[in-house]
């Protein structure tokens, strides 16, 4: 007897799996959408080390605390969907180290900086060629390290900054759908890591820098939740899954020690800004000031991590 | 082309000797009266010509051209495209939230539109497409053209660019904006650019929709009644005229401030000396009638990797032949290093959070830059 060996194949537009509405209403851990339950200002933690990845000449690596949302969907799971995520990321330099022969003469230390989302990053895969948005990020990366890093006392030298972003953070809370505020704001606080992370790499491979930069994220918020007039308030270090909509958003690459900032990239409309009575600021210097304040945060974070890896350094010799 | 990508994020380093950049630092610096190398004011713009609707195959279009030989062509190029939406429960989605790992193409996006989907190139003559230069520029520029969200009563231009690709909750425009740098990047590219996608942005008319609400898009096909994508102040109903519903695309301008003085459309020379770099994107506040800022980023200043120049007293050949009290270093209170006067040092460090509000302030303040700018645009004849 025949069988029929007729393949019988899929629907060519690909199916997703049914999700009921009443299922996801009921349901209280996955779809309730994480609140904050920070103050304002206040910031999350860092964890911050240096010198773990012994072949390249200095190495750092980079996690922010999870949202409490977050550890308490992980301590007691109610979907396979995590509410928010951290930003994990590993960063190696190497060099400095001649440049190749065909390269052209620099008087000053020349920089290549990468930045790499893993395939696995992002709620959606990223691919392994670098798009444009991983590219736009290693500009603002390099602009932020290139004001910091004293520059000529490596004439004909190259130094590369690679970084990986094993675990980014999203731009909205998972449930939203997009709207007319979407934008990569998680990229924002993705470049703040990376600054931070960047600045304790260098200074475990022990290159002279003005300071240690360090990299801080404000942003205005409006929650309509706390009724629908609320004016756009001023956050520190936000968490875009935990926000209904960012107005604006500013990252800072931040050195304490000269008050100068050496990376700016603002966005959004930070016109309506409700500040303090008698606060005299416009939108946009506030956010500068509330992105410089978390930079100072992490810059404390930097300083204690850098301040180890020295430590235990001097403890081998 | 090594050196080339290295230094893309500040176009190229010119070739400047340290005692010309000296100079030219020293000029522009002057406090009150910088003197520039082509005599324009620091507020004034390099003189240009500009033209519309050059291309006849696009949508619009404008070619800008300044005076030292570098010109830009945008054509801007529109389709419409299918909104993909994965069933009817789009509303549900929004509400409560279902898993969806292609979720930001759906749901409300139908309504207020998706930054996707206008897409931008630009092409500049000895960069791969792919170096960092172009796709900093045209992430720049992007980003700013999509975040300029109108206001909530303006009838056909809420949310911004966005929202007006929108045809119905199953159709959306895409637009297509490619920007061609025709000559070699003499500057920083970015004003040319800027000015040129918004001229071509300005004379862009998109065919008049036939069909009417959910139904698929049927279009005039007779292209004189087109409508402009950014509605004409002219065009605008009498009714409207009091409010003045209109949203015009946003404005890239090249900041730099050089000692305590703030200095608009650097060209090659004055950027290569520039202690800090801003590009400030912005627009016409469509509710306030004033600007609105959209975007700052920093520029990696090309000054950071020029060669320093050597003080007669650190200089072997001049050894003995000057006294060392002839060159003293002098703390140079824009930068706060110590400096030899007319001697070049690259620059480090990055810029004070004073001279970025100050630069801001120039750009927004009533009857300045910015209002400037886009007033001379608006002048532009677009036919």
């Amino acid at each position: 007897m025949m069988a029929d060996r007729r393949r019988i194949n899929g629907p060519p537009g690909g199916t997703r799996p049914a999700v009921f509405a009443s299922n996801s209403q009921s349901g209280t851990g996955a779809t309730t959408r994480a609140q904050r339950q920070r103050q304002p200002s206040e910031l999350r933690k860092i964890f911050l080390k240096t010198g773990l990845i012994p072949t390249a000449s200095g190495s750092s690596y980079l996690e922010f605390e999870p949202s409490a949302s977050l550890a308490a969907a992980r301590a007691n799971p109610k979907s396979l969907i995590p509410p928010s995520s951290a930003l994990k990321l590993a960063c190696t330099v190497h060099g400095p180290k001649p440049l190749p022969r065909s390269a052209a003469f620099s008087p000053n230390l020349v920089l290549t900086t990468h930045v790499k989302y893993a395939p696995f990053a992002a709620r959606r895969r990223k691919g392994h060629i670098r798009d444009s948005s991983e590219r736009d990020l290693g500009v603002h990366l390099e602009t932020a390290l290139r004001g910091a890093i004293i520059a000529e006392r490596w004439p004909k030298s190259g130094l590369d900054i690679t970084i990986t972003i094993l675990e980014a953070e999203d731009d909205r809370w998972w449930g939203d759908a997009p709207d007319s505020h979407d934008a990569s704001w998680g990229m924002m606080n993705v470049l703040a890591g990376c600054i931070t992370a960047a600045s304790a790499a260098i200074a475990d491979a022990h290159i002279d820098c003005l300071d240690l930069v360090a990299g801080g994220v404000a942003a205005l918020v409006s929650d309509e939740s706390a009724g629908s007039s609320a004016a756009p308030k001023l956050m520190l270090d936000t968490d875009p899954a935990e926000h209904r909509s960012i107005l604006s958003a500013c990252v800072v690459g931040y050195m304490p020690a000269r008050d100068e900032i050496t990376e700016l990239w603002l966005k959004g409309d930070s016109s309506k800004a409700s500040l303090e009575d008698g606060d005299k600021r416009t939108g946009h210097e506030a956010l500068i000031d509330g992105a410089v304040d978390a930079a100072r945060g992490a810059h404390t974070v930097l300083a204690e991590a850098v301040r180890e890896s020295l430590l235990s350094a001097v403890g081998q010799l | 082309m090594s050196n080339q990508r290295q230094a893309s994020s500040a176009s190229q380093v010119p070739h400047l000797s340290p005692a010309e950049l000296s100079y030219l630092y020293t000029s522009l610096s002057l406090p009150k009266s910088s003197i520039r190398p082509d005599g324009r004011s620091p507020t004034q713009f390099r003189p240009l010509t500009a033209e519309t609707n050059i291309l006849p195959g696009t949508n619009g279009s404008a070619r800008v051209g300044f005076a030292d030989g570098t010109q830009a062509i945008v054509g801007v190029k529109a389709e419409v495209e299918k909104t993909v939406l994965s069933n009817e429960t789009v509303d549900a989605r929004s509400e409560f939230g279902i898993s969806e790992d292609r979720g930001e193409q759906e749901g409300s996006a139908a309504v207020g539109g998706h930054g996707s989907w206008v897409q931008m190139s630009i092409e500049i003559p000895g960069f791969r497409d792919d170096d960092a230069l172009p796709v900093f520029l045209s992430e720049m520029m992007r980003e700013s053209l999509v975040g300029a969200v109108g206001s909530a009563e303006a009838s056909d231009m809420t949310g911004g660019l966005k929202g007006r690709l929108v045809i119905n909750k199953r159709w959306h425009w895409r637009l297509y904006i490619d920007v061609l740098l025709l000559s070699q990047p003499l500057s920083y590219p970015l004003p040319l650019l800027s000015l040129t996608t918004h001229l071509a942005l300005l004379s862009t008319k998109l065919p008049k929709l036939k069909s009417q609400g959910e139904e698929d898009p049927f279009f005039d096909d007779d292209w004189a009644v087109a409508e402009y994508l950014y509605p004409r102040v002219s065009l605008s109903s009498a009714k409207h005229s009091a409010r003045s519903p209109f949203v015009r695309p946003p404005v890239t301008l090249l900041v730099i401030s050089v000692g305590e003085n703030i200095i608009f459309d650097p060209n090659r020379e004055e950027i290569a000396v520039a202690d800090a770099v801003l590009a400030i994107s912005i627009t016409r506040d469509s509710e306030a009638g004033n600007l609105k800022l959209l975007s700052i980023r920093t520029v990696d200043p090309p000054s950071r990797l020029t060669q320093p120049g050597i003080p007669n007293s650190e200089n072997v050949n001049m050894l003995g032949a000057v006294a060392s009290t002839e060159d003293v270093a002098v703390l140079n209170p824009a930068t706060g290093e110590e400096e030899v006067p007319g001697v070049w040092r690259p620059r480090r460090g990055g810029v004070k959070r004073s001279v970025i509000a100050e630069m801001v302030k120039t750009v927004l303040k009533k009857g300045g830059v910015g209002e400037e700018v886009l007033e001379g645009l608006e002048g532009v004849e677009v036919s």
